[in-house]
């Protein structure tokens, strides 16, 4: 998964190679028109990525008068951040926003704590009939009872209309437990034996040398699963039927999204006079908008950092059991 | 004397497989409203299990203000009740803990043995106490009210905690005394089991467990009721699949739009090794990093934002009709519904998608390309040639497991996108099967439906895993 000394020399040498034997350029038409077509299309696709999300915030930030003329297309007019102000009377939001934070931030810590162990503990040969155990975690990844007897088995245990059912079942997560077994493995065991034959205990070596030593696979299934339960949607429209106040923020945004009632009901009043003039100024279609921004920001924010993670993160489809 | 000690050590090994079969299962069914004991009256919901009514007395009591108020149950008997749950519970989970230690050597299984009596006590002492408190509910004033009941977990539980008390009663009298200079010690491979015992636990519920729940395929069932003899109906709802015109053609239309659309993702799986490579071909450094990371975006968002962002272009009030005048709503049009979801799907996963392949083709032999060049070859054809091949095995394990979750297309992408007018093209069996066992509660047939997509899937997957087999000679699993 790293990048050994070789490959980093190898690449090295290879940027060396091109630097000093930089190719003719070559201008005959074929060629050229290739490039043309090809920047073309690569420029326009990556404008349809973002134009989207650019066309929502611009429409936020803007003046909601010139928004309800239908005069803010592709330049922001009337720049300031009001209608996020007022975002904190929308009813429910931060609400909302709260439950899918805690998820995220719990949920996540538990399911990285718990893949670091239970990947160390199944790569220890010595455990009670360790390959049989290991088998049963990772043969769930390939079935799957049904959207149904799963709702039926969760309000058996009580995890209906209940904040823990957005983390208890994702604690083991066998996906996860593969790649850290893996990755544990391509570790020298030199550094684990060396520690016991000094007399270090299981958890000693568990803190102290494998978990530094897993850090970065550890940041890679932290990223995904956080970015998995900020976007968790079905969990909350099949589990929380009864309790309104445990909806995440995704499925809020579900709501808004096909609300067509007025904003008086869906706002109360409150705030600074800036933010209030906002809202009296806004409509429905910014009210979603703005919403939506609300929900992806978060996205957009971590996204930088998750960058160089997507190459470990995409050997999800290759590794196995 | 030494003999003697392990011939006794040998015989309690044969309690301990009782005590900690019995603490297991007690432990086990902690979690289970349907088989606690403590569930007395018909005031106590139905979903409040022993854990639930051992540590909290306000959900236990949620629905009884009024019953306290008028007096038809006296608080003192509920306060009972939970002390008695609450008492249960510890002594299940001291029975637990010998259970364990009852893994150690001889110095940690004498440990063990005062947990497990002083646990059996306690679980003696909560059966008694949630007893009296049964008993007091019984005198109730109003009893169509409170509908005292007795709890039919109760004699499961009169077993398991006979069981227990007896057992830990006989270890102490069968288990030999420890030297006075051994240690505490646990062999390392029980340690380590004891440590991932609680993981198996977890994945054991909430990934086996659900199994369970299939047996409701063979009853009519609605949600509330309980299931018995007499509403089981055998394959009713299997046949139902044929036999009944709704359904059945309720079915196949759903199974075509399932079909249909996995079938074009599977049509168009080729696109991201094509985006890759076309992409790998742009030599500005900087303008493919923007197109990587800005291409990559939408698959990290969920889908509801997909659809507010759907929102925001087609809407009557979004960027087309804003910009190019006009007042059509293009998300109402229900037309090419199978193409649209495709291109929704495309526009979220190919970036994402891509960066296999384009990983792939930065781990293709340079050379390659250079003989290639040497010998005149095109830029095509160095793709054709090259990279494609190159890329093929990754390719060919993407389309197998593509080809195994041919039915599970997930219901978020068309839940969120279904509206009156495009629900009879958009549905897929997922969506469909939460529309009919959530929204409508017609759990056995949805539950069949499930059953046998989940059937389904796994022959197809390992039917995929076999061809992948016998063509590379690797398995996909």
């Amino acid at each position: 998964m790293a990048k050994t000394m070789q490959e980093r020399l190898d690449e090295k040498a290879e940027k060396k190679y091109y630097r000093t034997h930089k190719k003719k350029l070559d201008v005959s038409p074929g060629n050229v028109t290739f490039h043309l077509l090809n920047y073309l299309f690569f420029g326009v696709f990556t404008l349809l990525c973002i134009f989207p999300f650019y066309y929502l915030f611009i429409n936020t930030i803007s003046d909601n008068d010139f928004v309800r003329k239908g005069q803010i297309t592709l330049i922001p007019r009337g720049i300031n951040i009001n209608n996020y102000l007022a975002m904190a009377n929308v009813n429910d939001l931060g609400n909302a926003f709260l439950v899918s934070l805690a998820r995220t931030l719990l949920g996540t810590a538990l399911m990285v704590a718990a893949s670091a162990l239970v990947g160390y503990l199944v790569t220890k040969q010595e455990m009670w009939h360790r390959k049989f155990w290991y088998r049963f975690l990772v043969i769930t990844m390939y079935f799957n009872a049904g959207t149904i007897p799963w709702y039926l088995n969760m309000s058996m245990l009580g995890l209906t209309n209940n904040f823990l059912a957005y983390i208890i079942p994702g604690i083991v997560a066998p996906y996860n437990i593969i790649l850290v077994k893996t990755y544990i493995e391509s570790i020298p065991s030199e550094l684990e034996e060396s520690a016991l034959i000094d007399g270090a205990g299981f958890f000693t070596v568990f803190r102290k040398i494998i978990w530094p030593l897993c850090k970065p696979i550890l940041a890679t299934i932290a990223i995904f699963g956080s970015v998995g339960h900020w976007n968790a949607f079905t969990d909350s429209l099949i589990l929380m039927q009864n309790a309104p106040e445990l909806f995440t923020l995704q499925h809020r945004l579900y709501i808004y999204l096909n609300t067509t009632s007025n904003l008086g009901s869906l706002m109360s009043t409150g705030g600074s006079a800036a933010a209030a003039a906002a809202q009296a100024a806004m409509s429905t279609k910014v009210l979603k908008y703005t919403i939506s921004m609300v929900t992806v920001i978060p996205i957009l924010v971590v996204y930088p950092f998750m960058n160089r993670y997507f190459e470990k993160g995409i050997m999800l489809g290759a590794v196995k059991g | 004397m030494k003999e003697e000690i392990t011939v006794r050590e040998r015989s309690a090994e044969k309690f301990y497989y009782v005590q900690r079969l019995s603490a297991l299962l007690a432990l086990f069914f902690v979690f289970f409203p349907g088989v606690s004991p403590s569930r007395i009256c018909g005031l106590i919901g139905k979903n409040v299990s022993l854990f639930t009514s051992g540590i909290s007395y306000g959900t236990m009591t949620s629905a009884m203000g009024r019953a306290f108020d008028k007096g038809w149950i006296s608080e003192g008997s509920m306060i009972l009740l939970f002390v008695g749950s609450l008492f249960l519970l510890l002594g299940i989970a001291a029975n637990a803990a010998n259970g364990c230690m009852s893994l150690g050597n001889l110095k940690t299984k004498r440990l063990g043995i005062p947990f497990g009596l002083g646990g059996s006590a306690a679980m003696v002492l909560g059966m008694v106490l949630v007893y009296v408190s049964y008993a007091q509910v019984l005198q109730t004033s109003r009893p169509e009210k409170v509908e005292p009941m007795f709890p039919g977990g109760y004699m499961l539980y009169l077993v398991l905690t006979a069981l227990l008390l007896i057992v830990n009663l006989l270890l102490l009298f069968v288990l030999p005394k420890a030297s006075a200079d051994s240690r505490y010690e646990i062999e390392p491979k029980y340690k380590l089991f004891l440590m991932f015992l609680p993981f198996a636990l977890l994945c054991f519920v909430f990934a086996y467990l659900p199994l369970y729940g299939w047996r409701y395929a063979f009853f009519n069932y609605s949600a509330g009721q309980t299931l018995s003899m007499e509403n089981f109906v055998g394959f009713k709802w299997f046949t139902s699949l044929f036999s009944s015109q709704a359904t059945r053609s309720d079915v196949v239309r759903v199974l075509r739009n399932t079909l249909a659309m996995s079938g074009l993702g599977i049509l168009t799986s080729w696109l991201p090794m094509a985006f890759a490579i076309f992409l790998n071909e742009i030599k500005t450094s900087w303008f493919r990093r923007m197109v990587q990371t800005f291409t990559t975006i939408p698959n990290f968002i969920s889908w509801v934002l997909v659809y507010a962002v759907a929102l925001a272009i087609f809407s009557t009030d979004g960027f087309i009709n804003t910009m190019f005048g006009g007042d059509t709503n293009y998300l109402m049009d229900a037309s090419h519904m199978w193409l649209k979801m495709l291109l929704w799907g495309t526009w979220k996963g190919i970036g994402w998608s891509a960066i296999i392949y384009i990983a792939g083709i930065s781990g293709i032999d340079q050379q390659l390309y250079e003989a290639a060049t040497v010998d005149g070859a095109g830029r095509f054809q160095k793709m054709w040639h090259i990279t494609v091949p190159g890329l093929l095995p990754t390719y060919f394990v993407m389309l197998l497991m593509s080809v195994a979750n041919i039915l599970s297309n997930g219901m978020d992408q068309y839940f969120v996108f279904k509206n009156a007018q495009n629900v009879k093209t958009i549905e897929v069996l997922d969506l469909y099967v939460y529309t009919l066992g959530i929204q409508n509660g017609n759990i056995p047939l949805s539950t069949v439906i499930g059953m046998v997509k989940s059937v389904v899937s796994v022959v197809l997957l390992f039917g995929a895993n076999r061809i992948s087999k016998a063509i590379r000679g690797e398995s996909i699993v």
